[in-house]
C-alpha cells in the first residue's frame, strides 16, 4: 500500500499534490470509522468494508462516483464489485480486489473412502454432500473444517449467506427494509436445517481447535475462502480438489465482497480524492500490485492477465463464480445489526438451537432496530425522491 | 484572618482550576452531551441531524426485549458475584494472615489472576471450559468427572453460561478483595481477639464477634467498590460467548456498545448509558445509606 502512494505521489510531483496515507489497525476499524465520521473528521478518500458502503450513503458520508468512473470502465469490474458498491442505483464504492469461498478437498482421502468429487463448477447437491461426510465418517475420516471459531462474526453471514440462498431464501427483503418473515422463512428453516446437520453428526467442529486442520491432514474437506489456497496448493499439490459448495437447492450460490474506497461527502479535494480511486482500483497501479501482496482476487477483467495462475484451479473456479453465481451481502443501512444478530443465531444452531425458534428471535431483534429507526428512515426517503424527480427534470 | 492567609484563600481557586477544568472536559461535559442526546434521536454517523424525541428512547429500551435480558443477566451476574466474592476473599484473607514465607507467596499466587490481562485469562477459561468433542473434553469437565459428574457444555447451555462465567470472575477478582481485606486485618486489635480468647471464645465467635465488627468499614467499601464492578461486567461474556447462546450472557454494557457501534443508533444508546448510570449511581448509595460507615 505504502509503495502504491509512492508510485503516486511520484507520479503527480508535477501537479504538486501528493497523498497522505492514514494506517488504522484492522482491528475495531468500522467502529473508527463512525467515530471519525461522527466528528467529521473523515479523510477525503478511505477504504472501508464493503457492507457497511449501504450505511454511510445512508448517513449522507459518501459522495457517488459516477463521474469518476464512466461506463467503459465500469465493465471492466467484475459484476461482484459493482453491486457491491452499488444503492439505490447508484455506485458509492469500488475496490480493487473480490473474494471467493469453495469446497476444497483431498482426492485421496475421499477416493479412500469411496467418494466420488462433483464437477468443479457444478458442486454438489446437499444430499450428495451429506452421503459424502457419512462415507468419509464411517472410514474414521473427520471429513470437514467449517472453521467456526467465537472471534469471527463475519464469517458465518460471508460464508453461510450462500446455503440460505441456494435454498431460494434471502436475509432481508429486496428493498432491505423488512426481516420480519424473511429471516425465518419456510425456506431458510430448511436450508438451515440441512446445514444444522453437519453438526449434528459430527461432521465439523462446533468449537474448532486448530485452525488450519486441513493441511494437517485431519480433515477431509475445507469450507473456506481464496486466502487459504496458497497455503492448500503448497500442503497438497495434485490431490488438491476444489468445487462449488453445496447447494441446498436447484442453483448453487457464492459469497463475494471485500475492501473498497469509497470518497467523503465532504471531502475538501474531491477532484485528488477521485484521482486516488483511480489510480489504486487501476489494473496496473492499484489491483496488480495488491493482488500480489494480498493474493485476493483481481476486481478488473484485465487485470487477470498479470496473474496467469488464473486459468487453472482452484483459481479459474473463484473467477468463474463471481462472474455468474456470487451475490453481495445485502446493501441494507442496517447490515452490522443483520450480520450480528444472524451470526449470533448461527453459532446457536449449529450447537442444537431450534433453527425456526432461533430465526424468529433473530429476526425480530434486527426488525425492532429497523422499525426504531423508521423515523428518520422515512425523512431520508422524502429526500432521496426529490433527487429523483429533479433527475427526471429534462 | 491574617494578611497571609486572606491572600492564600483568595488564591485557592486559580490552583483548582486546571483540575476543576479537566473535569469539566472531560466528565461534566460528556456527560450533559449524552444526557441530551439520549432525549434525540441521534445517529452516530450524522449527530447534527438529531432531534428532540422526548421520553422515546428511555419508553423504547423497556420494549427492547435484548436490553431487558441484559438487564436481567446483569443483576443475576451481580447477585452471584458480590456476595460470593465478598465472602470467599474474606475467608481467603483471615487464611493468609501469617507472616510466614510460605503464606507470603500464597498470597501472590492468589493476586496473580488480578494482574493478568483479562482477555488472556478469557481465552483460558473459555479452554478449561470447552465441552466434550469427540473423545476430548475441556479439563473442568475432565476434572469433575473424577467425581462421577456428567460432562457439561459449561459456555454454551444457556442455564450453565452466566454462572460458570460469574464462577469465573470471581476467581479472577477475589485476589484483590483479599488484599484489602488483608490490610483490613491488621487493624484488628490484638489485644480485643487475645481477651476473646480468654473469655473462651471459639475460633468462629472470635471472626463473628470480633473481626467482622473491627472491619465493618472495610468490608463496607470492599462490597461497594465490588458490586460497581460487577454491574460493569463486559469482557468476560463478550469474548467468551459473545453474550450467547441465545442471549444468555449479555450484559448491560455489551447492549449498549452494541446501540452505539452495531445498530449506531445513539440517541437510545445514551439513553441506555444514563439508565445504567442511575442504576450504579443509586446502588452505591443505597449501600452507602444503609450501611453507614463508622467515623470517628
Amino acid at each position: 500500500m505504502r509503495g502504491i502512494a509512492e508510485a503516486f505521489n511520484k507520479a503527480h510531483v508535477a501537479q504538486g499534490v501528493r497523498v497522505d496515507m492514514s494506517f488504522f489497525p484492522d482491528f475495531q476499524y468500522s467502529e473508527k470509522l463512525a467515530i471519525a465520521a461522527a466528528a467529521r473528521d473523515l479523510p477525503d478518500v478511505f477504504d472501508l468494508d464493503g457492507p457497511l458502503v449501504a450505511r454511510l450513503v445512508d448517513a449522507g458520508l459518501l459522495a457517488p462516483l459516477d463521474d469518476v468512473i464512466d461506463a467503459t470502465e465500469r465493465d471492466d469490474f467484475l459484476p461482484t464489485i459493482i453491486q457491491q458498491g452499488t444503492v439505490d442505483g447508484k455506485l458509492y464504492a469500488l475496490g480493487s480486489f473480490d473474494s471467493a469461498v469453495v469446497l476444497y478437498y483431498d482426492r485421496e482421502m475421499l477416493a479412500k473412502a469411496g467418494v466420488t468429487p462433483a464437477v468443479e463448477d457444478e458442486g454438489w447437491t446437499w444430499g450428495e454432500f451429506m452421503a459424502a461426510c457419512a462415507k468419509l465418517k464411517a472410514e474414521g475420516i473427520e471429513p470437514l473444517a467449517m472453521h467456526m471459531d467465537d472471534g469471527a462474526d463475519e464469517w458465518f453471514t460471508y460464508a453461510f449467506s450462500p446455503v440460505v440462498w441456494s435454498g431460494g431464501g434471502d436475509l432481508i427483503d429486496p428493498d432491505f427494509a423488512q426481516t420480519r418473515g424473511v429471516l425465518a422463512s419456510v425456506e431458510n428453516v430448511r436450508s438451515l436445517t440441512d446445514w444444522q446437520e453437519i453438526f449434528m453428526k459430527s461432521y465439523a467442529a462446533t468449537d474448532p481447535v486448530d485452525p488450519n486442520p486441513f493441511d494437517h491432514g485431519k480433515v477431509a474437506m475445507d469450507w473456506t475462502g481464496h486466502w487459504m489456497a496458497r497455503s492448500h496448493l503448497e500442503a497438497k499439490g495434485a490431490r488438491l480438489g476444489v468445487m462449488r459448495l453445496p447447494r441446498v437447492g436447484a442453483q448453487s450460490s457464492a459469497p463475494c465482497g471485500s475492501w473498497c474506497w469509497g470518497i467523503s461527502a465532504q471531502a475538501k479535494d474531491a477532484t485528488l480524492a477521485a484521482e486516488w480511486l483511480r489510480w489504486v482500483t487501476d489494473a496496473k497501479t492499484g489491483v496488480e500490485p495488491i493482488v500480489r501482496a494480498n493474493g485476493a482476487v483481481p476486481s478488473r477483467t484485465s487485470a487477470f492477465e498479470a496473474f496467469p495462475e488464473y486459468e487453472r484451479m482452484p483459481y479459474k473456479l473463484f473467477r468463474e463464480q463471481l462472474e455468474t453465481t456470487a451475490r453481495a451481502r445485502p446493501r441494507t443501512p442496517f447490515y452490522a445489526t443483520l450480520t450480528g444478530r444472524f451470526a449470533a443465531a448461527l453459532r446457536d444452531i449449529a450447537r442444537g438451537a431450534d433453527v425456526e425458534g432461533r430465526l424468529k428471535q433473530a429476526e425480530n431483534e434486527v426488525q425492532a432496530v429497523i422499525d426504531r429507526r423508521g423515523g428518520t428512515g422515512g425523512r431520508k426517503i422524502k429526500i432521496k425522491k426529490k433527487e429523483k424527480e429533479s433527475e427526471g427534470r429534462p | 484572618m491574617t494578611e497571609w492567609e486572606r491572600r492564600r484563600a483568595r488564591s485557592a481557586p486559580w490552583f483548582l482550576l486546571p483540575a476543576l477544568g479537566l473535569l469539566a472536559v472531560f466528565v461534566v461535559w460528556p456527560l450533559l452531551r449524552a444526557g441530551w442526546w439520549s432525549f434525540t434521536n441521534a445517529d452516530l454517523l450524522s449527530p447534527e441531524r438529531a432531534h428532540g424525541i422526548g421520553l422515546e428512547n428511555y419508553g423504547d429500551l423497556w420494549a427492547d426485549g435484548r436490553f431487558r435480558s441484559a438487564f436481567a443477566n446483569t443483576w443475576v451476574f451481580a447477585l452471584l458475584v458480590v456476595p460470593l466474592q465478598t465472602i470467599a476473599a474474606f475467608f481467603m484473607a483471615l487464611w493468609v494472615n501469617r507472616p510466614e514465607p510460605a503464606w507470603r507467596m500464597l498470597r501472590g499466587v492468589f493476586f496473580v489472576p488480578v494482574v493478568v490481562a483479562m482477555p488472556v485469562l478469557a481465552v483460558l477459561w473459555t479452554l478449561l471450559y470447552q465441552p466434550a468433542q469427540g473423545g476430548e473434553m475441556g479439563p473442568v469437565n475432565a476434572a469433575l468427572a473424577v467425581f462421577g459428574v456428567p460432562a457439561q457444555a459449561w459456555l454454551r447451555d444457556p442455564v450453565l453460561a452466566l454462572p460458570a462465567i460469574a464462577f469465573m470472575s470471581i476467581w479472577q477478582g477475589v485476589g484483590l478483595q483479599m488484599m484489602v481485606f488483608l490490610a483490613g486485618l491488621q487493624g484488628v486489635s490484638k489485644e480485643l481477639l487475645d481477651a476473646a480468647r480468654i473469655d473462651g471464645a471459639g475460633a468462629w465467635q472470635r471472626v463473628w464477634h470480633v473481626v467482622v465488627p473491627s472491619m465493618r468499614n472495610t468490608i463496607i467499601f470492599v462490597v461497594t467498590v465490588t458490586t460497581i464492578l460487577a454491574f460493569r461486567i463486559f469482557v468476560q461474556p463478550y469474548l467468551m460467548t459473545r453474550g450467547g447462546p441465545g442471549n444468555s450472557t449479555l450484559s448491560l454494557i455489551q447492549s449498549v456498545y452494541e446501540m452505539t457501534f452495531v445498530n449506531q443508533n445513539l440517541g437510545r444508546a445514551c439513553a441506555a448509558a444514563m439508565a445504567f448510570l442511575v442504576l450504579v449511581g443509586g446502588l452505591t448509595w443505597l449501600q452507602r445509606r444503609l450501611l453507614k460507615e463508622e467515623r470517628e
